[in-house]
């Protein structure tokens, strides 16, 4: 996309994107002030010594507000040496930090961070905070000629839309719950029921929904005028795109790909997906939480959704559009593409681990020419290790759930109930510790019978 | 004869106007009791009677309310009410005993017929007799002839138990007269059977037939005569244009192969590797620098010689045949490939010592 255009000539198509987008950032925060100040919400944070003026909370975005103004014309001036930008040293350490495994764990300390403190984090001003401070980050990171590559690419733009939507959904509904939960201590209805005017379809909710309509439409036509869509070479079937990625909202599957077999990955996992989604209603017990947002009621169903959806489907978006490079590599934000870049990921099976490596011998083969049941047999007794494993996951492991951690949710449920539950639940799990496995072992996999195309 | 018979329409209408015309003076007594229920569709009169007896009572209403000039829409509805308020009783009581006559009775249907004539005798009227007849239509509009009957006969049987009286038949017209069967020959019959089935089975045979044909021309059309696909078989150069060590990329975008001469478990040998990845059917990339083949889609890598070693490929790339052609050529048949798991490689055909 930038190919062919010299430093300068970059930085200035940059500069005609970031003086808006400044601007932009300006008017928001000017917006929130003038609602601070004229709605009175917000507080007073201190008091200026010698003047006395009060540092409201409105005049703390007026103040954010000015400062992205000055920012405005200093991005806008397509000058390296004036434009806001990452320093080196940051970004150099973000290109450190993301790894595999520091993205992944560092993703879910996140999260569980967020989760345990989010009393904290879901305050207006904290959240505005940390909005301004994503906005923010991405303005900075957009004069890295890499990052810009990956980000302004228009295949990627739903992507960073994602994002910014989902944190700010996320905050909505953690908002809510969190008050809801407050209200609910102290014995009070949640929000959502003293709002509960009915409104008439017609006019109402008809005009809401056709103006809903007209802006959408209005914003889609925008944004294919403004970002076509990226015509490529003819498909060849004997050339394949290096990097091949999938359509953003596949990224989470061409992960997951990458760690199991295709059946596995591609058929198998995806279909659990969308029959564990469906037997949620008869799965769940707790009558709690309906129509209302609420954490402390139903801090299980919450927990598992949201690492499933935020931790195994988003992160996984956001890894694939940002860290997945050529030779599906990993790559940092800020790092070139490299085509060549070496990464030695030399992976093992567990047979092999277990029989060349603790037993010190080779594995178990069949005699050349001997009869089929020979040879299964042989296989069976190569992948014996993984087989069992693998079945002392999934048999063994509801059981001690039910009597050790789930003991409370094995009495409710049932029998039935609790197996379904336990397996999709330990199939989820099965996706991060195949993973870490991968990342921190090699391990390729854990049953790998290639013969019969029967790999886990 | 004709009583035990079903009546019909016809007849149902007849016994229902003589019943009227016998009960006619008992019908007023009952509509002075309940003003609303003007139940007699052939007096207009006292309909006519039924209709100024509403009429003191809407404004009676009013009354009540003082100081509205004009009733509120509520107040008409109030004052309709009112005037209705009789009505289901007399309405209720003779519902039950008009289900003998009508073969669907409807308990408000003896108002339906009374409703129009009592629009016809009195023109001019206030909102709330309007409303008030407007209500007792229970089903306003046309009504079909099945309903005015047996609001008709309804209508009767406000005044008193019907008696079914059946009129006597009348004597059938010549016409209606059942003609005696005319004496159809059998073989006619038979032959317009012979000729109808006969043509009715030539045509399932035909449609049969064709279907037959389709199916066959279907079956035929997945196997075309002419195959827009690059020969299985085909010739890529003399032994010594591929020398030892090197992974030949000239065919990869024609033939989907790469000709590789390289050691295999210790034995120099020149063979073909097909170039698609054994984990979801990428094309992957040879890369000279890192001697390796390198899939772009989810990172497998494998050896020169085709061992997967990187990445979630389960098994190496796959060979295909190749020989030495009698005009000292190598020869590629893509027809048959060799698996490593499966131990082909050992096959001669999969490859060519050097």
């Amino acid at each position: 996309m930038t190919h062919g255009l010299t430093d300068a000539q970059f930085l200035n198509k940059v500069a005609s994107f970031l003086g808006p987008y400044y601007i932009v950032l300006a008017v928001m925060n000017g917006l929130a002030a003038l609602y601070l100040w004229r709605t009175g919400l917000g507080r007073t944070w201190l008091r200026l010594p010698l003047v006395g003026i009060p540092v409201t909370s409105a005049f703390l975005c007026l103040a954010l507000g000015v400062f992205y103004a000055m920012l405005a014309p200093a991005a806008a001036s397509g000058n390296g040496a004036w434009m806001p930008s990452m320093p080196e040293a940051w970004r150099e350490a973000i290109n450190r930090g993301t790894g595999p495994v520091i993205y992944s764990v560092g993703t879910v300390a996140l999260l569980a961070v967020l989760f345990a403190f989010r009393r904290f984090f879901v305050q207006p001003a904290v959240a505005w905070i940390i909005w301004n401070a994503m906005l923010l980050f991405l303005g900075l990171s957009m004069t890295d000629r890499d990052f810009y590559e990956i980000v302004a690419k228009p295949d990627n733009v739903p992507i960073v839309m994602l994002v910014l939507l989902l944190a700010f959904f996320t905050w909505v509904a953690t908002y809510r719950a969190v008050i809801n939960d407050e209200r609910a201590a102290r014995g009070e209805p949640p929000l959502e029921s003293l709002d509960n005017d009915k409104v008439l379809v017609w006019p109402d909710l008809v005009y809401i929904e056709l103006i809903c309509m007209i802006g959408l439409t209005a914003f889609l036509i925008f944004w294919a005028i403004a970002l076509p869509a990226p015509l490529e070479e003819p498909a060849s079937s004997v050339k394949t795109p290096n990097p091949s990625k999938a359509p953003w909202y596949f990224l989470g599957l061409q992960e997951m790909l990458v760690y199991f077999d295709p059946w596995m990955a591609g058929v198998v996992l995806p279909s659990l997906i969308v029959v564990g989604l469906m037997a949620i209603p008869y799965i769940d017990f707790n009558k709690a939480g309906n129509g209302y947002y609420t954490i402390n009621q139903r801090k299980f169903a919450y927990l598992v959704f949201q690492f499933g959806f935020l931790e195994m489907w988003i992160t996984l978006i956001v890894l694939g559009t940002l860290l997945r490079g050529p030779n599906w590599n990993f790559f940092g934000p800020y790092e070139y593409w490299d085509a060549h870049k070496v990464e030695a990921l030399n992976n093992v099976n567990l047979s092999q681990y277990f029989w060349q490596g603790l037993l010190g011998r080779s594995l178990p083969t069949a005699p050349s020419g001997s009869s089929f049941g020979t040879q299964l047999s042989y296989i069976l007794l190569r992948e014996a290790p993984g087989i069992l494993l693998t079945l002392g996951y999934f048999i063994a492991l509801p059981p001690i759930m039910a009597i050790t951690v789930f003991r409370r949710y094995f009495q409710r449920m049932g029998l039935i109930r609790f197996m379904l539950m336990a397996n999709l639940l330990l199939f989820m799990a099965s996706l991060p510790i195949k993973m870490v496995l991968r990342w921190v072992f090699n391990l390729k996999y854990i049953i790998a019978i290639p013969e019969y195309f029967l790999n886990f | 004869m004709a009583d035990k018979k079903k009546m019909s329409v016809a007849e149902m209408l007849a016994a229902a106007r003589r019943a009227d015309s016998k009960q006619g003076g008992l019908g007023d007594s009952a509509t002075d009791g309940n003003a609303d229920a003007p139940a007699e569709p052939s007096v207009p009169a006292a309909a006519a009677e039924a209709a100024p007896a509403k009429r003191p009572a809407a404004p009676a209403k009013p009354a009540v309310k003082p100081g509205g000039a004009r009733p509120s829409v509520a107040d008409m509805l109030a004052m309709a009410r009112a005037g209705k308020a009789a009505a289901p009783a007399a309405e209720a009581a003779p519902a039950a005993p008009a289900e003998k006559p009508a073969p669907k009775p409807k308990p408000a249907a003896a108002v339906k017929s009374a409703a129009p004539a009592v629009a016809e005798a009195a023109p001019a009227r206030d909102t709330a007799s309007i409303l008030a007849a407007a209500r007792k239509k229970d089903k306003p509009g046309p009504i079909s002839k099945a309903e005015a009957a047996a609001a008709s006969t309804s209508a009767t049987a406000v005044l008193e138990k019907p008696k079914v009286v059946a009129p006597p038949m009348p004597t059938k017209p010549a016409y209606a007269k059942p003609k005696p069967a005319p004496a159809v020959k059998a073989a006619p019959v038979e032959a317009r059977r012979d000729f109808f089935g006969s043509a009715m089975a030539a045509g399932f045979w035909l449609l049969g037939g064709v279907s037959a044909l389709w199916t066959l021309l279907t079956v035929k059309f997945m196997f075309p005569n002419v195959l827009r696909e690059p020969p299985s078989k085909f010739k890529v150069g003399f032994p010594d244009a591929f020398p030892a060590g090197q992974v030949q990329e000239k065919f990869k975008a024609q033939y989907g192969i790469w000709v590789v001469n390289t050691e295999y478990n210790g034995q120099p040998q020149i063979f073909a590797l097909k170039s698609v990845c054994t984990h979801l059917g990428c094309t992957p990339n040879w890369l000279e620098a890192e001697q390796k083949y390198k899939c772009p889609c989810h990172g497998s890598g494998f050896y020169k010689d085709g061992i997967n070693f990187e990445g979630p490929a389960p098994r190496p790339l796959e060979r295909y045949a190749i020989r030495i052609a009698d005009d000292g050529q190598i020869e590629v048949d893509k027809s048959r490939t060799f698996q490593e798991e499966m131990g082909a490689w050992e096959d001669p055909a999969s490859f060519i010592p050097v």
